[in-house]
């Protein structure tokens, strides 16, 4: 009997939650006909990590990556462009002319502004690491992509998608470099990264809404899944080869999608 | 006082002629334009598409290929190692001298008729005219400076910003511009007139020998050096080593063994100019190029199969009147041209 009761409760309890999620989620509609939203600009805020604490890029800290190897991390920067968000229904919003270069050792770069996106409900989001080839064959590139930034090889052309520099006693000359790319061959560097928010929801209405998507990127995640990487085993990967492929395999995985910021202003 | 007259109105008159050539000119000018596609020349790469060569963008380009401030210490200029007299490249020298004389791995090739280059370096690595000068800028050999530090040394110079604003519309300085000015300087260097140029045209006519030094071409040469660039653009490996551990060539930027010691076909054109070479520079005469395909081609696993049948035969006498023609290819419009020139 009791245990009725407390499953009606439990029965009632459910209900009152889903169905203020709903309203929480029709809140903007009004009797005045279809809800619509404000298109808006939309935050992809990377915050770095490894494991389970935030990453210090400063070489300060130490860190223990799947081959027992102990690392530290000085210099850690990675390309991300070509967004889409996805809708409710599925289907894509491509963010157009996206690209921004995420550099742990500049805090003003961890937030990817997306702006004048479509107002409405979108349910994930997809991007890609690394640089696409049409970029990477058409010339000298602005902004994200301006070659003074660093992240561009000139004696064989082509983008710089990931790098990762820091010291470890693994390595006979007490660092480790790791830069990645390739945009065309087997080998190329370019992966597609596809985050859920399920069960969240973001809503873009601009003015109205917050809009902001915060990732996680896992800087052990280089160093594993699918791939082992040991430091010892290859300090300097800075060509496009099979080793280099086997670092884009892993850090196709390195994301993770946290939480999303989207209270009414 | 009649002579100071006369000399008011001279010095009036030739400010006027100052004045007039500062007025923005017709951008290509119709009698010499600065870009333009040569009779018989093949379509370009069109990588000048979103980057048409105007007046001031030229200006701005030799400007700053003549400029040591591209380099780390001021030194090096990209026209250090690119002389116009050598159509633009490194005479007498076998390999590229950098800052602090520092000694490259490949001779500087010339400079000309880049507009219908997809691809650049003697292994093709760099694939696009406006980003190709960002590795001999960043070349710790050659001019060993970042490409942000150079935009800063640009951004704070009292001329350049004037500069870029003229060529681009806008004083902000960034990578973009000055390699599309760089582009467009680099663009411009044409060369299309030369003895060979203008028997084609009907214009002037070979001797005997140098008829029959185009024969001989035409049967032992032109098949890589394809007519009219003087070169298919391709990379091969014509025989000069048996292994390539030195310098893989191509292999360097596709990884793929098949290029090992293949490098792209450089053009005949000013060849006489333009000596040493080769891409190390190890031939410093016609005749030792030509005595190399004789009696010096190494067969290799990537030798090209054009070459892999052994040496050529030619005789002393045909090997002189291959010079001959060799050296009609030489085009003295174009390596006195002072829209070129440094000064």
């Amino acid at each position: 009997m009791k245990n009725k009761l407390y499953s009606l409760f439990m029965i009632a309890f459910v209900a009152i939650a889903v169905s203020s999620c709903n309203d929480d989620e029709t809140t903007p509609s009004t009797n005045n006909g279809p809800t619509t939203y404000n298109s808006g600009d939309v935050g992809l805020n990377f915050e770095n990590i490894a494991g389970s604490v935030f990453l210090d890029p400063t070489g300060a800290t130490n860190y223990v990556n799947a081959s027992a190897e102990t690392f530290s991390v000085t210099n850690f920067r990675y390309y991300i462009s070509n967004v889409k968000l996805i809708k409710e229904d599925g289907s894509k919003y491509e963010v157009p002319n996206s690209y921004f270069l995420i550099n742990a050792n500049d805090t003003n770069s961890l937030l990817a502004e997306l702006t004048d996106i479509p107002g409405g409900k979108y349910t994930g989001v997809e991007y890609m690491i690394g640089v696409d080839s049409a970029r990477n064959v058409s010339g000298a590139q602005t902004g994200a992509l301006d070659p003074a930034n660093g992240m561009f090889w000139s004696w064989s052309t082509g983008y710089i998608f990931m790098k990762l520099e820091g010291q470890s006693s693994a390595s006979s000359n007490n660092s480790f470099v790791y830069h990645i790319g390739g945009y065309s061959g087997v080998n190329r560097g370019q992966r597609t990264v596809s985050l859920d928010f399920t069960p969240s929801v973001l809503i873009v209405d601009g003015g109205k809404r917050e809009a902001e998507i915060h990732i996680l990127t896992d800087v052990l995640e280089i160093f594993k899944n699918p791939n082992n990487i040991s430091i010892a085993n290859g300090s300097n990967i800075m060509m496009v080869g099979p080793s280099s492929s086997n670092i884009a395999n892993n850090y196709a995985d390195m994301f993770s999608f946290d939480h999303i910021h989207n209270d009414p202003l | 006082m009649k002579v100071n007259l006369k000399y008011k109105l001279l010095l009036l008159l030739s400010m006027v002629v100052i004045v007039h050539s500062c007025v923005p000119d017709v951008d290509p000018p119709v009698t010499q334009p600065l870009f333009y596609q040569p009779e018989g020349f093949p379509a370009t790469s069109g990588q000048l598409a979103n980057n048409p060569v105007t007046y001031y963008g030229f200006s701005l380009g030799k400007k700053l290929f003549y400029d040591p401030i591209l380099s780390l210490d001021s030194t090096i200029s990209c026209g250090s190692c690119h002389q116009q007299f050598a159509a633009f490249a490194h005479l007498d020298h076998k390999l590229s001298h950098g800052i602090n004389d520092l000694e490259g791995t490949r001779n500087a090739p010339p400079l000309f008729n880049l507009a219908w280059h997809s691809n650049f370096f003697w292994d093709g690595g760099s694939n696009h005219i406006e980003v190709q000068p960002i590795a001999p800028i960043t070349n710790p050999v050659e001019m060993d400076e970042s490409v942000a530090n150079v935009i800063f040394k640009l951004k704070r110079s009292s001329y350049y910003p004037a500069m870029f604003k003229k060529a681009f519309g806008s004083d902000s300085i960034t990578t973009q511009a000055m390699t599309r000015a760089l582009a467009q300087f680099m663009s411009s260097l044409i060369s299309a007139n030369s003895k060979y140029d203008k028997v084609k045209a009907g214009s002037a006519t070979f001797t005997v020998d140098e008829q029959n030094g185009y024969m001989l071409f035409k049967s032992k040469c032109e098949s890589c050096h394809k007519e009219p660039l003087m070169t298919d653009l391709s990379y091969r490996n014509n025989g000069l080593d048996l292994h390539f551990a030195a310098d893989p060539g191509r292999a360097r930027i596709t990884l793929q063994p098949s290029d090992s010691g293949k490098f792209k076909v450089p053009s005949l054109r000013n060849i006489a100019v333009s000596y040493p070479y080769m891409h190390d520079g190890r031939l410093n005469s016609l005749s030792k190029v030509i005595d190399h395909y004789r009696s010096g081609v190494i067969q290799s696993s990537t030798i090209d199969p054009l070459l892999s049948g052994g040496n050529m035969s030619i005789t002393d006498a045909e090997k002189q009147q291959l010079i001959l023609f060799l050296n009609t290819l030489t085009d003295p419009t174009f390596l006195n041209d002072k829209r070129f020139s440094e000064k």
